[in-house]
């Protein structure tokens, strides 16, 4: 055995995130840094097929560990199980998908393998001493080159910051099954259950205007929909702060926990453009972003950049556009 | 119930951060507001919630701060918390939530806290990870990402939804003691009220200064600070509002979009 790069794959019904795929793109760009093997682990109560599934597909050698107790995810086994097996791994770099689910563990298993956690990684670098990873801070208005200090580190993966390779051809890798029984501690998972539809109207709209905190009082919402009623197939949506003060329901969130869109044209209207919210709509085609905030971080995404006050901004665009 | 909410007070999400181009120091506005963590709010809130179905609870607060974050301590008094503890810990460009949390962990852990609550992220360093961290150095069980709790005290334990992707929740009950972090939404939290106000003014925070505690050592570094690539073109428009507007319309226009 020698020293690795380990991915710890996420698996909803059967089926592997597409994440665990850009995951695979951040681990060959650190291979690239410190020539370290890439090894995948699978976790669940039946995980064979779905480990054999992934390890055809990535070429990754994947070790599937089958804990009765895993039908569902669950923290305590997950960091229990890990324990067992990224020793075996020899596991230098642990990566994981910034989910609600991988940092919901990622942070409480650096602290049993005495290692660093990173979260909301973005980027890999290579410093003098080895490498660096980046994340931002501050609304997204600064980025931090960061470097672990302890000989394992565990990284919590953006979605959407690394592009998956083309990994098709390679010849499938090996799978290696472990079993356990190790009894959970201190909680008992109760399973899932459905709260809300997706909204399709939002996934189907051509034009997405969105509200975020910047629109200041509820009443200014009626601006965000007369703006989106100048387009055909068009849809408003929002931030989380909004939703959570019942202004907007949360089937109209985009972002982490919400919907991702990628409409032809995405309106930006108060967003401050985190990373929570950004990740549910940087795939747009054209973006626009209306901000107070010289220095938002929306605007680093955005082709179109207005600073102005929506409240204001809003009436003078639709009073130009009937005015033609 | 004895409950300990861990709060943060962070910059207002307007404020300018630049980095100093002489040392790479990160520069926070010395004007900026700063406010109780948006999530953090949601957790105070949650406490109170609490309070008020089981009366025999008692909550305490805590920051780790420089002195202005007693702020965030007097809004959570007013809101309905007992007692305050402020970790006296100077501004620092990179704070390691290990640090953070392990100096939370050495003034909790002999406290008997049957429930800790943090918010799910802070908005300024978007970590998540200070709860988690802490409920691993306590040796507690801990959900994230919280959206409704219930306390079954017959049973010692606490029953929690975590938000998951898709509409979805995940359901857990986890034994007492436990940390949760609390995600927002999961209530509406209130004003403080003026005799709670007055009466953390009166009962001071106790303080505690972080460079007496066992020291303790981060487990990355900062190597750098830098400002976030532009990953598209980025056109400011430039004029008055109107001509902006113009401008903007002639560009929805070009693109079809109008």
């Amino acid at each position: 055995m020698s020293e690795s790069i380990v991915i710890v794959v996420e698996h909803h019904e059967g089926a592997v995130a597409a994440i665990n795929f850009e995951l695979l793109a951040l681990a060959e760009a650190l291979a690239r840094i410190r020539p370290l093997k890439i090894r995948a682990v699978l976790l669940g109560a039946d995980p064979e097929a779905l480990a054999r599934s992934f390890a055809k597909a990535s070429g990754l050698w994947v070790t599937a560990f089958e804990h009765p107790g895993l039908p569902e995810y669950d923290a305590e086994l997950y960091k229990t199980l890990l324990m067992e097996v990224l020793p075996e791994l020899e596991a230098r770099y642990i990566l994981i998908p910034q989910t609600t689910q991988g940092l919901d563990y990622a942070p409480g298993l650096a602290v049993r393998l005495k290692s660093g956690c990173l979260t909301g990684v973005e980027g890999v670098g290579q410093g003098d001493d080895g490498p660096f990873f980046t994340r931002t801070a501050f609304n997204g208005k600064i980025v931090l080159d960061l470097a672990p200090t302890a000989a394992i580190a565990v990284l919590a993966v953006q979605p959407g910051a690394f592009k998956a390779g083309d990994v098709s051809g390679r010849p499938a890798g090996r799978v290696t099954v472990k079993h356990s029984t190790a009894e959970p501690k201190g909680s008992r998972g109760l399973g899932l259950k459905q709260v809300r539809q997706e909204d399709s109207g939002l996934a189907e709209a051509e034009v997405v205007v969105a509200a975020g905190r910047g629109v200041g009082k509820r009443e200014n919402l009626i601006l965000i929909e007369q703006l989106a009623a100048l387009f055909a197939r068009s849809a408003v949506a929002g931030s989380r702060p909004l939703c959570d003060q019942n202004w907007l329901e949360y089937k109209r969130q985009v972002g982490l926990t919400g919907a991702t869109v990628a409409p032809k044209l995405y309106i930006a209207c108060g967003i401050s453009g985190a990373i929570q919210h950004t990740v549910g709509m940087q795939g747009s085609g054209f973006i626009v972003a209306i901000s107070t905030d010289p220095n938002a971080a929306i605007f680093n995404i955005a082709d179109v950049c207005v600073v102005e006050d929506l409240t204001t901004f809003i009436p003078a665009l639709i009073e130009a556009h009937q005015g033609i | 119930m004895k409950i300990l909410v861990c709060i943060k007070q962070v910059p207002d999400s307007e404020t300018r951060v630049e980095i100093d181009a002489r040392d790479g120091r990160i520069r926070i506005d010395q004007e900026a507001k700063h406010w109780m963590n948006h999530a953090d709010e949601f957790a105070v809130e949650e406490a109170v919630r609490i309070k008020e179905t089981l009366p025999d609870t008692v909550i305490d607060v805590l920051t780790v701060g420089p002195e202005r974050a007693a702020q965030v301590l007097e809004r959570a008094m007013g809101m309905g918390a007992n007692q305050a503890f402020h970790l006296l810990a100077p501004e620092a460009d990179y704070r390691s939530p290990f640090v953070t949390a392990s100096w939370i962990g050495a003034v909790a852990a002999d406290r008997g806290y049957d429930l800790i609550l943090a918010g799910v992220m802070a908005q300024d360093d978007m970590q998540a990870q200070v709860g988690p961290i802490l409920a691993e150095l306590l040796g507690r069980p801990c959900a994230t990402s919280v959206i409704f709790v219930e306390i079954r005290p017959e049973q010692g334990a606490v029953y929690v939804e975590r938000e998951v992707e898709g509409g979805r929740r995940h359901m857990l009950e986890l034994d007492l003691p436990a940390v949760l972090t609390i995600q927002t939404g999961i209530n509406k939290p209130r004003y403080p009220t003026l005799s709670n106000l007055l009466r953390a003014k009166k009962q001071k925070a106790t303080v505690l200064d972080a460079s007496t505690l066992p020291p303790v050592s981060g487990r990355e570094r900062l190597v750098a600070a830098d400002y976030p690539r532009r990953s598209r073109a980025g056109q400011f428009l430039e004029g008055d509002r109107a001509e902006k507007a113009d401008h903007l319309l002639r560009i929805l226009r070009e693109k079809a979009f109008l």
